[in-house]
């Protein structure tokens, strides 16, 4: 029988009609189809036995190593407005500071470890005019229930627990003051740059015989001996900047329900008006707060 | 060559009206069905056929795809959007929450807003900052930075002969009071007085205006509780 036909399809009367060869017993037989390979994958001889560890390739393995790493909550989406300082009142110190503010930010879906492997909340902020956007993300949103979202992200969780309702608002009082934050962002783009600007190599001698290559990198690799190559990652001249970058345990100073806004302890990577995705800090204590309380 | 060709292909078609008419007029009137014409008379599309009604299920399949009425997109519902947060500028109103527990009654934006007030400090002043901790410093003001909380000025003094500069931020709490030592003669030309480092323009040490200036206030205060610049 077919791998790709259950049981229970094989047992329909319909599909009687398919068969081309005389049935036996009453068993029905079924066309195979699809693309099967000439050379099956075979089991090595040395894989099978007793006392081999279990191996570690699948998803309920992979939520088992990383229940210690992931957070047991959701995260949010804000923009970055700007930076500023804010006073301490006890010692009047300066602390530099940034502003982020949320959008209409509403959970889309839940990933589920049955259907997709993993658990995230897949959220999204902001809003789009749906003539601008693809029918089929317009599709996603009109199914769930949701407003046509701007920016859309997923924040993985541990399990169940921290799958938030579907179109349930995310405020700024889901993070506490006081707490810590993890920031991911996009950092500024610095566009082509050279290998000084890039990798702080040190160039080469404003004189002394160097001629039109001041700002450039020396050699680029051995000679024969090294295998007449240039090895691969290679620090070169290339794009610079505009890339993912986290600053992990960011300490949350204000918090702005009415406006959104989430004044965080030090910088983060980008220009203003970047995204900003916040989630609970990995290296820090999880809050006190239950995964799914209500915020608003 | 396109060109002349379609012109010719045109007046073939006048030539064969020529020619039909004077053969078939001699002969007989009957009407040309078919003629080619230069221009073809506008006629409706046809409309489509109906659909029969009723129309068993099993038929559906042998209908194409985007005509099947079981295949019919539907309609989708948009969500209208949730109100958006009212705030607009979010760093402005944490810069204003701050003010107002920093500098409640406003003394000190008025004190170096120097665009808006006049009776403000301004670049070439002489201040003198006292601090909660620390011991008090004064100046010439080389710049005033307008920046909401963040505002700053620069001040230049001399100690023990050597140049000194200390940037103070204005609003925050270790600031107990800014006294103006002395004003300028003159309005500078300029926000920024960098020029004042150079040697030919550096004033030196303040130190003799800012003790004339305290003997001056302890003597008015010791005779009249009055002339108190304090703020």
């Amino acid at each position: 029988m077919s791998p790709r036909l259950s049981g229970q399809l094989a047992q329909l009367p319909l599909l009687s009609i398919w068969g081309s060869c005389p049935t036996v017993h009453g068993q029905v037989p079924i066309r195979t189809f699809g693309i099967r390979s000439l050379n099956p994958p075979k089991t090595s001889r040395f894989d099978v036995g007793p006392g081999l560890p279990i191996l570690k390739s699948s998803p309920t393995a992979a939520l088992e190593r990383k229940a210690n790493t992931l957070p047991l909550r959701t995260g949010a989406i804000a923009t970055k407005k700007g930076m500023t300082g804010l006073y301490d009142a006890e010692s009047g110190k300066r602390i530099a500071c940034t502003v982020l503010q949320l959008d209409r930010l509403e959970v889309i879906s839940h990933k589920t470890v049955q259907k997709h492997g993993y658990f995230a909340v897949q959220m999204g902020a902001g809003w789009r005019r749906p003539a601008n956007l693809t029918k089929s993300l317009l599709g996603h949103f009109s199914a769930n229930g949701v407003s046509p979202k701007r920016h859309v992200c997923e924040f993985r969780v541990k399990d169940e627990t921290g799958l938030l309702p579907v179109g349930q608002a995310v405020n700024a009082n889901w993070f506490e003051v006081g707490q810590y934050v993890d920031a991911r962002s996009n950092s500024k783009g610095k566009g082509f740059a050279g290998v000084m600007k890039r990798h702080g190599f040190g160039g080469q001698d404003r004189s002394h015989g160097v001629s039109l290559t001041h700002r450039s990198l020396g050699s680029a690799g051995p000679s024969q001996g090294g295998g007449s190559r240039v090895y691969p990652g290679k620090k070169m001249a290339g794009n610079m900047g505009n890339e993912q970058n986290t600053v992990q345990n960011l300490k949350i100073l204000q918090v702005d329900q009415e406006n959104g806004i989430i004044v965080v302890n030090g910088s983060i990577s980008g220009p203003k008006g970047c995204v900003v995705r916040i989630q609970d800090a990995l290296k820090k204590p999880w809050p006190e707060v239950a995964a799914t309380s209500k915020s608003t | 060559m396109a060109n002349s060709s379609s012109i010719l292909q045109q007046l073939g078609c006048v030539r064969s009206l020529f020619t039909t008419t004077t053969s078939r007029s001699t002969t007989l009137q009957t009407p040309m069905v078919g003629r080619r014409m230069l221009s073809t008379v506008y006629s409706a599309k046809p409309d489509p056929i109906p659909f029969p009604k009723g129309l068993p299920d099993q038929f559906y399949s042998q209908i194409p795809k985007r005509m099947r009425p079981d295949l019919a997109p539907k309609k989708l519902k948009i969500v209208p959007p949730p109100p958006a947060p009212q705030c607009k500028d979010a760093v402005a109103a944490v810069t204003q929450a701050q003010l107002k527990t920093l500098d409640p009654s406003g003394k000190r934006m008025r004190l170096f807003d120097y665009r808006r007030y006049a009776r403000s400090v301004k670049p070439g002043d002489i201040i003198r900052v006292t601090f909660k901790n620390g011991d008090p410093f004064a100046g010439l003001v080389l710049s005033i930075k307008l920046r909401g909380a963040d505002t700053s000025v620069l001040l230049r003094n001399q100690l023990t002969r050597v140049g000194v500069e200390m940037s103070v931020k204005v609003f925050s709490p270790n600031v107990e009071s800014v006294e103006i030592v002395q004003r300028s003669e003159k309005r500078k030309r300029r926000a920024r007085l960098y020029y004042m480092r150079q040697p030919r323009h550096d004033m030196g040490s303040v130190e003799n205006l800012v003790t004339n200036y305290l003997r001056q206030k302890r003597a008015l205060a010791g005779k009249k509780d009055r002339g108190n610049k304090k703020r």
